[in-house]
């Protein structure tokens, strides 16, 4: 069968190609902004999305995985003995400053987890999570190697104590977060509160007496000299704080049920199944910083950037064959002819302009995660809604272009 | 008296038959004006026409006389001003859009001056796509698509573009579209102008052929003199106004 479409499209390559390449083009802004933004939110939530949890417990007043008030190590106990609860872990987070060999300085994020436990395990590419049972022992996330200035089995400093390198994980780090330093619950709890001076506070309350360990600042809190006489890590008091509580359900739980029971269990907290927590982290960025609004922004104005360039390809190449256009209408060409003519013709070139698109940034993506840890995330979910928008795009701009030859005078095929 | 004034006397309902011979084409008080701002051009001025079946009919005139214009509307393509268009006993200026363009796709083979073929198809596909939107598809399309070259002398040419053709064989590939669906009006627009001596010749014996043999009616815009021969009427037309009819062969 003829398909006057597709035998245009192809008629002029040069032509063809130049179209193509605009439309590559189009598809490929929409691809990188949108992986871009969808990267962005996902790195911010790698961390919880990995975990096995089926709960996570915070302070009521936590914002984002990075922005919570501390628990109670107690309160893990407390957690543990929760009917219906397997498996309950702590998870410590806190800040800190990298110092390199070479006095280069870094701020850092740094999450303590049992590394024998079962809830928080990340993905090892070299040494393995036991190694971090050792005193000031450290693993970082493999993309910020070069920006810390370490290889396995090396050694820097974080704030005064020393941290060595003996492991590497992968797939952690977010955009959004400084860089980020797992270790054990004794090491990160040195480390976090190593600029800190504590003392116990203790009262005595209706059900007992209550005690709270009280963080201050220390005098030596902005001084990078190798600490004397280092200590092994403390495990950790009932009193230290934490940042979240993980729980693992026992099998079969109401989840919805388990997590009212953990909030009775534990005042002032709240618990989010690791899906509620993952969409919050999310949309705090997305909708309460600058950073989600610009990307989306981007993302938007590489789909309206995209349909104007097909548009103009489109209405260029019917305007290049109006006259074979007004040939079909002066024969009795049904109308429904030639607007599926130009509708096919806008599919093929949705579908030539997608496919080396895609091959295209995925290589990008391939290319900006291994060099520089930063996420383009094209999934199989936004591969298809991205041809999806193609198709509209493109099919859009055909109907853009058939208005001009719906007012085209089938009395131009006279003219000669 | 004139063909065109014995014709004048009838209501263009009843034109089915003057002196014993069949009307295929009537044209009563066809008017064309264009306006641009307050500037209004009579294109043409209460044209009455009738030609008959079988008959190869020209149209002459000078340049600016209104020919194609006549062509347009009387094909079917343009809307006049003012007036009634009556082809094989249909009245098309009372036809909607989509009425007009199924007469057309039924009734009417177009030949244009410049061929019009699509580039981007052989010649053959051309003629099977004219045969595509007529509703005949796959094979039996193909059937006829080369048998209709075969007739135009082009069965050795038919995977050939229109770049790769001679104007003489491009026209040939354009009578073979036109000649599609076998119609019985053939409108032809200054279909030797761009041909030389001999592809021009060979082009007037095919229109000949279609309406000697085939019983087609045949209306050509031309001021090639070498169509004279084979016509049966010609009228000029001349700022609007149609002049003379006449019979050629006479």
């Amino acid at each position: 069968m003829v398909s006057i479409a597709r035998k245009n499209l192809f008629e002029d390559l040069p032509r063809f190609l130049v179209a193509q390449a605009g439309i590559m083009f189009a598809v490929s802004l929409v691809t990188i902004q949108t992986g871009i933004l969808e990267g962005f939110t996902g790195s911010t939530t790698q961390l919880i999305d990995s975990t096995t949890a089926d709960l996570w417990v915070a302070d009521v007043e936590m914002v984002h995985l990075e922005l919570t008030k501390s628990l109670l190590f107690r309160q893990v106990n407390i957690a543990q003995k929760v009917d219906g609860v397997q498996k309950a872990e702590p998870l410590i987070m806190g800040g800190g400053l990298w110092l390199t060999n070479i006095g280069q300085l870094t701020p850092l994020r740094t999450f303590g987890f049992d590394p024998e436990g079962e809830l928080f395990r990340p993905q090892t590419t070299a040494g393995s999570l036991r190694d971090l049972k050792q005193p000031y022992t450290v693993m970082v996330d493999e993309s910020k190697l070069n920006s810390l200035n370490v290889q396995i089995g090396g050694s820097a400093q974080i704030r005064s104590l020393p941290a060595k390198l003996v492991a590497i994980t992968q797939n952690t780090q977010s955009i959004a977060s400084s860089s980020v330093v797992f270790t054990s619950l004794e090491n990160a709890n040195a480390y976090i509160y190593s600029a800190f001076s504590s003392k116990l506070d203790c009262k005595l309350e209706e059900e007992g007496v209550n005690c709270t360990t009280i963080y201050e600042k220390s005098d030596k809190a902005d001084s990078f000299e190798l600490a004397e006489n280092l200590e092994t890590p403390e495990p950790l008091s009932s009193t230290d704080a934490i940042a979240y509580i993980l729980i693992k359900a026992k099998p079969g739980q109401d989840l919805e049920v388990l997590k009212q029971k953990l909030e009775a269990a534990l005042p002032g907290t709240r618990a989010y199944t690791t899906a509620q927590m993952s969409k919050k982290t999310k949309d705090f960025w997305k909708k309460r910083t600058g950073v989600g609004f610009i990307l989306g922004l981007g993302a938007t104005v590489g789909v309206i950037v995209g349909m104007v360039i097909v548009g103009q390809i489109l209405y260029t190449s019917v305007s290049d064959h109006i006259k074979e256009f007004g040939t079909l209408k002066a024969m009795g060409a049904p109308d429904g002819v030639i607007y599926g003519a130009i509708v096919e013709q806008s599919l093929w070139m949705a579908i030539l302009g997608y496919i080396p698109s895609m091959v295209l940034c995925l290589g990008l993506s391939y290319w900006a995660l291994a060099t520089e840890g930063v996420i383009i995330l094209i999934t199989p979910l936004s591969a298809v809604g991205i041809f999806a928008i193609t198709v509209v795009m493109c099919v859009g701009a055909a109907l853009f272009a058939i208005q001009k030859v719906t007012r085209v005078d089938p009395a131009i095929v006279f003219k000669a | 008296m004139t063909n065109c004034q014995v014709a004048d006397f009838y209501p263009i309902q009843k034109l089915v038959a003057v002196n014993n011979k069949q009307i295929a084409i009537a044209a009563r008080g066809v008017k064309m004006v264009y306006q641009s701002g307050r500037e209004i051009f009579h294109a043409l001025k209460d044209i009455n026409l009738n030609i008959h079946r079988g008959d190869i009919q020209l149209l002459m005139g000078p340049s600016g006389s209104g020919k194609t214009t006549l062509l347009s509307i009387l094909a079917g393509i343009l809307t006049p001003s003012g007036g009634r268009v009556n082809l094989l006993g249909e009245e098309i200026t009372k036809m909607s859009d989509h009425q007009l363009s199924r007469f057309r796709l039924e009734n009417i083979g177009l030949i244009f001056q410049s061929f019009n073929l699509f580039p981007a198809l052989t010649a053959l596909e051309n003629v099977q796509l004219a045969l595509k939107i007529k509703g005949i598809k796959g094979k039996k399309a193909k059937e006829q698509a080369l048998s209709l070259l075969s007739q135009v002398g082009l069965a050795d040419k038919t995977n050939l573009r229109p770049r790769n053709l001679s104007g003489g064989q491009k026209q040939r590939v354009a009578i073979a579209r036109a000649l599609t669906g076998s119609p019985q009006l053939i409108m032809a627009d200054e279909p030797t102008a761009a041909l030389d001596s001999r592809s021009g010749q060979r082009a007037i014996e095919l229109l000949r052929r279609l309406a000697k043999e085939e019983g087609s009616t045949v209306l050509i815009v031309t001021h090639d003199p070498r169509i004279i021969d084979v016509s049966d009427r010609i009228v000029h037309l001349e700022d609007g106004m149609l002049l003379t009819s006449s019979s050629a062969i006479a």
